[in-house]
């Protein structure tokens, strides 16, 4: 039923092996936490292009989800002193609470409008989390999370083995039933409803989805970084998704993930420049989005199979 | 789901020891290299440069004299920008991929709090030279044995800020200039709503009349509702705090619109040497909280002046005057413990006692700079004619007399 | 009262000249800029740097403008048009040419806060309240440029052309409107008159790099409140958002004015998604 490319699982296996084994190899402690924060982009990245990138509405908010998710292990770490692992399914509840009541009302719009409904709630919660900073900790946010695994190296393990799930899970929902009528719902949404399909359902339900990975992903960062902080809902959170899912090209899933780990390597890469490098960051970003519009990593597997059989 | 893990885990287990067993060989071969000082910092900023300048001033002059247990000092430095999840990959990229043996440094207090943990977890000292947040130092005091290689020489903390404000309310502006009622606004920061409680109570005690007391968010750009508002308050001087949001602009709107009432108070930016020529001399009878200004405060606050201008162009601002000190007080314990060995360094900093460029720097059980007459204070510096900084508080070091707003004369 | 109505209405003139040239734009050319913030930043600076060479105030402006003018219409040229038929492709360019801009500024003039002299030193007094005279500069050049551009669409040809291209951009074609050149000129109005609202404001608000963000989302949710494209609709805008802000910042606290438009934005999506005057629904 699933046609599932023998390349395709090649490919897999080598970019994860070679992820998983980078750190002990290379033996760098510090490249241990920058793969980890990788790994957290790509489960963003994915989520973001599972709902986004299929139905083609694309959430200039996912900073909502992430930041819900990640206050979630916040507050049950510092206030609650919950154990840690409880971080993980109360993010993932709490995330797909906030997708149910920000996706019922906006879901309807279209195009800009969509994305800046969601930017703005986004920026909304930002905005609370400065106002109610006796609750919430202000600018600086809730500090003194535990983290979940003490040894930093079995922490990217995890971390990067809940990105090859998210990323697993995703594509099979994607290349289901399920995922063709979110495509579809792309291509022409009128003739999907005069058809009798239940749109709605199917938007929130992949709303809801991309919430989960989101609100995850989020409870995984804020046990590596120990605390949360108002930027996490910031739009530049959601523009720096947006771009990670560009770059790996948009609608595969995988590539978005990949996007996010090869710009998150670059920014840590291009330290070596000094003050130039925030810079020399964006230009790149410009060529790669002048020049391959339809993304870097997908479209280039595409032709390097077209190439080989 | 756990179960899984764990074998996974287990499996990579070996390959994970071997990696270790080349990293600690590695380690133990580094006596006879140069001693390094990590410095993570906002290199875009004021702050995060003079702190490099400062740092290499003072790694010069003791390089010139030898060296530190006759090896060199040498300086990495990582840009933590003002973004946490940045300042957390400056600390791991210093501490574990450098293998700094100290880190001085930081900014922003939000910043430095994320990066306490990871701090602590490398085990490796840092002396914050640039964040006032108490929530800092206080948690050496909840968790010592985690938390001991925290220390800040600078700047004295933001309650200790608040009670040299106290003293210049109650002393100066209730005591000499009979002012009683203030008003106070501050920015939506951590370290100013730390401040403003403190503030507010002191001032009570001390008999003046708190008739405003607001804060706004950093992004605010128009200061007119809230001047509005102050005026409106029957306030007879403005008590402003402010470090992030944009002390400049703040400052012209109260000068353009000659708002009859006088400011001053703590500004980070307006601690600048070039503050009153950057805003067209419009910060004219702002009086702000200084940390050190070019005085005969200690033997040293002239001559590192002086070097600082001499080398960078402009006057230090406050990070440049506490790295320059930290990294004279950390070589110093590392002279005395004869290692870098953390553990032994520590006990070593505890027993500080050095005349800095600011003061007096001695820590307290909390690891906290210590703050009075003597020590590192709080001095209140007003801008006078042609961007002169005359000192006006406290009283024993004062160098000539407050004005009031040209348009209040 | 007083006070809320003279600050009030110059705020609400700052944010008409702002969102007037992202309407615009969008309205011709259905380019969603978000590099309209970058052009008001870029407008100060300009102005900064041209003044601290020595060139006297006045000048110093009208280059700048024109300068910033012709950056836009090169990024339109350039980067936007190669990629216009998505719009997303479009929404992403601007936003890392924006980007590049803002560490562009850094690198040249680094994070500190720069001072625009300001055009007007002296201080008015309107029915007792103190309001600096750059303030009301601003407020009057805005006045002026907001009525000539709409004489300029009511009553020149070019204006005609524009507003045909704005209604139907494929019948404007067919009757012969060369959409492309007149892309480049509304994109040169669009970023000239956010380097003027830049200019004139940056006596008296922030002058750093990031200082384009936020008011290229004020830009954007005035137009959304307005209706995406309606120039009438984002003056509207404008003025409520202005005099809401003004109101919320002296009757409850300036911490809460940032969350003015964003729930404007909002209420708006929710309740009517095609704005106040917008005439395409939004879905």
């Amino acid at each position: 039923m699933l046609r599932i490319d023998k390349l395709d699982i090649a490919g897999a296996v080598i970019v994860v092996a070679a992820l998983a084994l980078a750190p002990v190899l290379i033996g760098s402690g510090y490249l241990t936490g920058v793969l980890t924060v990788c790994a957290i982009y790509g489960i963003w990245a994915a989520s973001w292009d599972f709902m986004s990138g299929l139905t083609g509405r694309e959430n200039f908010g996912h900073a909502l989800f992430i930041g819900a998710g990640a206050y979630t292990a916040g507050f049950l770490g510092t206030k609650f002193f919950a154990d840690p692992w409880w971080s993980l399914p109360a993010s993932v509840v709490v995330a797909v609470l906030f997708s149910v009541v920000v996706g019922f009302p906006t879901l309807r719009l279209r195009g800009p409008y969509f994305a800046l409904a969601m930017l703005s709630a986004a920026a909304i919660m930002q905005r609370l989390m400065l106002i109610f900073w006796e609750v919430t900790g202000g600018e600086e946010g809730l500090y003194g999370l535990e983290p979940l695994i003490y040894s930093q190296l079995y922490y990217y393990w995890f971390v990067l083995g809940a990105l090859v799930l998210t990323v697993a899970v995703l594509t099979l929902l994607a290349r289901s039933p399920w995922g063709l009528l979110l495509r579809a719902i792309r291509g022409d949404e009128a003739t999907c409803q005069a058809s009798g399909i239940n749109i709605t359902f199917y938007k929130i339900g992949s709303l809801m989805i991309s919430a989960a990975f989101a609100g995850l992903g989020g409870a995984l960062y804020a046990h590596y970084q120990l605390q949360v902080s108002p930027p996490l809902f910031a739009v530049v959170t959601s523009i720096t998704v947006i771009i990670m899912v560009y770059v790996g090209g948009m609608g595969s899933i995988w590539g978005p993930a990949l996007g996010a780990i090869l710009l998150t390597l670059l920014t840590e890469m291009l330290r070596g420049f000094g003050e130039y490098r925030l810079w020399i960051y964006t230009l790149v970003l410009i060529l790669i989005l002048f020049f391959v519009p339809g993304g870097l990593l997908a479209p280039l597997w595409r032709r390097f199979k077209e190439a080989v059989g | 789901m756990l179960g899984f893990i764990r074998y996974l885990l287990a499996c990579l287990a070996g390959f994970l020891a071997t990696g270790m067993a080349l990293h600690s060989s590695a380690s133990l071969a580094q006596s006879g290299k140069p001693i390094r000082i990590g410095v993570p910092t906002s290199i875009q900023l004021q702050v995060g440069r003079d702190t490099q300048t400062a740092i290499s001033m003072a790694i010069e002059e003791i390089n010139a004299k030898g060296g530190l247990l006759g090896r060199k000092l040498e300086m990495v430095v990582a840009d933590e920008t003002e973004n946490p999840e940045q300042g957390i990959a400056a600390i791991k990229k210093l501490t574990a991929d450098e293998k700094v043996d100290v880190l001085i440094g930081g900014y922003t207090s939000g910043v430095t709090l994320a990066q306490l943990p990871h701090i602590a977890r490398a085990k490796t000292i840092y002396i914050g030279v640039g964040a006032a947040s108490p929530a800092i130092t206080q948690r050496v005091k909840a968790d010592y044995e985690h938390y001991k290689y925290i220390f800040r020489a600078f700047p004295i903390n933001a309650a200790y800020q608040a009670k040299g404000l106290v003293d210049f309310i109650s002393g100066k502006l209730k005591g000499e200039m009979k002012l009683d009622k203030i008003a106070i606004i501050g920015e939506n920061a951590k370290w100013v709503q730390d401040l403003v409680p403190i503030l507010k109570k002191g001032a009570t005690e001390a008999g003046a009349q708190v008739v405003l007391s607001e804060f706004f968010d950093t992004a605010t750009s128009d200061f007119s509702p809230l001047l509005a508002k102050v005026k409106d308050s029957g306030a007879q001087y403005l008590i402003v705090i402010l470090s992030h949001a944009s002390s400049d602009v703040f400052v012209k709107q109260w000068y353009d619109a000659r708002f009859p009432i006088p400011i001053g108070g703590i500004d980070v930016k307006s601690q600048d040497a070039d503050f009153f020529t950057r805003v067209s001399g419009k910060a004219i009878s702002e009086t702000v909280g200084n940390f050190a200004v070019r005085a005969p405060l200690t033997p040293k606050t002239i001559p590192f002046w002086d070097a600082f201008v001499k080398r960078a162009g402009t006057a230090p601002v406050y990070t440049g005057v506490g790295a320059y000190d930290a990294t004279h007080i950390y070589a110093e314990a590392v002279a005395r413990a004869k290692t870098t060995d953390p553990d032994a360094v520590i006990k070593e900093l505890e027993k500080t006692d050095y005349t800095g460029v600011a003061g007096r720097v001695v820590f307290d059980e909390m690891h906290d700079v210590k703050n009075g007459p003597g020590y590192v204070n709080l001095l209140f510096a007003q801008w006078q004619k042609d961007g002169e900084r005359v000192i006006v508080w406290p009283k024993e070091i004062a160098t000539g007399k407050m004005i009031a707003p040209p348009w209040m004369q | 009262m007083l006070e809320i109505i003279v600050y009030g209405a110059v705020t609400s003139a700052i944010y008409a000249m702002l969102a007037i040239g992202f309407t615009l734009i969008f309205g011709v050319a259905r380019i969603l800029n978000l590099a309209h913030g970058a052009f008001y930043a870029l407008g100060a600076y300009a102005t900064f740097f041209l003044t601290s060479v020595g060139l006297p105030l006045i000048p110093a402006a009208a280059l700048a403008v024109l300068f910033v003018a012709g950056f836009g219409v090169l990024m339109e040229r350039y980067l936007v048009r190669p990629l216009r038929r998505s719009q997303l492709a479009v929404l992403m360019i601007t936003l890392a040419v924006s980007l590049a801009v803002e560490q562009a500024l850094f690198l040249v003039f680094g994070s500190e806060y720069r001072n625009v002299p300001s055009f007007v030193g002296d201080k008015l007094t309107i029915g007792g309240v103190d309001v600096s005279g750059q303030r009301m500069l601003a407020l009057a050049v805005a006045v002026v440029v907001l009525g000539g551009l709409w004489l300029f669409i009511q009553r020149t040809r070019l204006g005609s052309a524009i507003l045909a291209i704005s209604q139907d951009a494929e019948a404007a074609q067919y009757m012969g409107i060369p959409s492309d050149r007149i892309f480049s000129i509304v994109m040169a109005i669009s970023a000239g008159t956010a380097a003027l609202a830049g200019l004139l404001v940056a006596p008296f608000l922030t002058v750093q790099p990031s200082m384009g963000l936020l008011p290229m989302v004020k830009a954007f949710a005035i137009v959304i409140v307005g209706g995406l494209g309606s120039i009438p609709g984002s003056i509207m805008a404008s003025l409520l958002l202005g005099y809401s802000e003004t109101i919320v910042a002296y009757l409850g606290s300036t911490s809460w004015t940032e969350l003015v438009s964003l729930v404007a934005v909002v209420l708006t999506l929710l309740l009517r998604p095609a704005g106040l005057f917008g005439r395409r629904a939004a879905f």
